[in-house]
């Protein structure tokens, strides 16, 4: 606990409904999957951004609910949208009745498409929790919907010390791109570099609390990508995002993935 | 600083940038995605990406300074941007920024930012001693 937000010498974030920084001693952090407006059967559901938005931050409140806290809580949320101009629309005004007076730091990205075509808005939040992580174990990984997929929708970190990778790409040792144009072979390199680095910061992929893969093309990175992800975690799931992008940092890039892990203090 | 760069033999990165940051202790500081806005909201260097890039990075010392921070305290830091084309203007001013090598780095090329003038938008973590 023990918030803090930082406020600049800049009040238009104070009008724009976000922070532009919020410091927390870091106790318990939890770690929600980019929630969307999926419903049980699967379907996205219909009337558009403010259904979807209203359905995504109800299923958000849930995974929040299950670790006991609210939206005054939230340190950071990171929005994909895929039309910027119907969020501003008809989907802020849905997110602010959620957030109410709090001010979260906060991201939104204009993005190709979500795992699914119709959706129209994805959001992921990182959350402060209160308590003492003492005796309990470092990870808790959680569901509050038997959505049958291969990610946790909820991951909270217990006291331990948090690892940011930087996003991981297809590169070799030698520098050299792996697999041009070759979606397979570029899922094999980056979850080995993953993989290389979570070893080096002495873990596994188990501890990974969430996971962000960023593609230029969902379809071919479900039927070529996947597999090697089942492979690396093995059941073992991070919460994670999918999110279809323009482009990377180099043109030979297919996928670039993203990972923050926990090892014990 | 209480944070270990990780730097594993096996796996190197792409440029100037930590492969990795393991956070040792201190406070866990999220810092919204800043965009080249001045102070009273403006957008500056419209269609103009380094004045943008050179504004958004100022933005982010701004925020980490009022935290009791600074740069050199960021674990990570994402870089979207809108055009790959800019990425060179961006790379350069980003290193001239950094003293030294960057932190845990990505960088994303998106179909939009939060207003259409906006270029590019860089969010970041930092542990603060």
């Amino acid at each position: 606990m023990d918030r803090r937000d930082i406020l600049a010498d800049n009040p238009v974030e104070k009008r724009r409904g976000y922070m532009p920084g919020v410091s927390v001693s870091p106790g318990r952090i939890l770690f929600t999957a980019g929630m969307t407006g999926r419903q049980p059967d699967g379907t996205i559901v219909p009337g558009g951004m403010a259904a979807q938005t209203q359905r995504t931050m109800e299923r958000l409140q849930a995974i929040l609910q299950h670790a006991g806290v609210n939206f005054s809580q939230v340190i950071k949320q990171l929005l994909y949208i895929t039309d910027m101009e119907a969020h501003a629309a008809h989907g802020r005004a849905v997110r602010a009745a959620f957030f109410g007076e709090a001010r979260p730091a906060s991201t939104a990205l204009g993005v190709r498409r979500l795992a699914d075509p119709a959706m129209l808005i994805e959001i992921e939040l990182v959350v402060d929790l209160p308590d003492n992580p003492a005796g309990q174990p470092l990870l808790e990984k959680y569901n509050v919907e038997d959505h049958g997929l291969d990610f946790y929708q909820g991951v909270i970190v217990n006291g331990g010390r948090l690892i940011y990778l930087a996003g991981q790409v297809a590169n070799t040792h030698d520098g050299t791109v792996a697999g041009v144009d070759d979606w397979r072979r570029q899922a094999e390199q980056v979850y080995a570099n993953i993989g290389h680095v979570l070893r080096a910061a002495g873990t596994t992929p188990a501890s990974a609390v969430k996971e962000t893969t960023w593609v230029l093309d969902i379809a071919s990175w479900r039927q070529h990508g996947t597999a090697v992800r089942r492979a690396f975690y093995q059941g073992d799931y991070p919460a994670s995002t999918l999110v279809e992008i323009q482009g990377l940092a180099r043109p030979e890039f297919l996928v670039e993935i993203e990972v923050i892990a926990a090892v014990a203090r | 600083m209480p944070y270990t760069t990780i730097t594993p033999a096996e796996a190197k990165p792409v440029a100037n940038y930590k492969m990795a940051t393991r956070m040792e202790g201190g406070r866990l500081l999220y810092i919204a995605g800043q965009v080249a806005r001045d102070t009273e909201g403006n957008v500056l260097g419209k269609g103009d990406i380094r004045t943008q890039a050179r504004q958004v990075f100022q933005n982010l010392r701004h925020v980490l300074q009022a935290a009791g921070g600074d740069l050199s305290d960021l674990l990570k830091i994402t870089t979207y941007i809108t055009r790959i084309e800019d990425f060179p203007a961006v790379a350069e001013i980003r290193s001239s920024i950094f003293p030294g090598e960057l932190p845990a780095s990505t960088l994303i090329v998106v179909k939009s930012l939060a207003q259409p003038e906006l270029l590019i938008e860089v969010e970041g973590m930092a542990v603060l001693g």
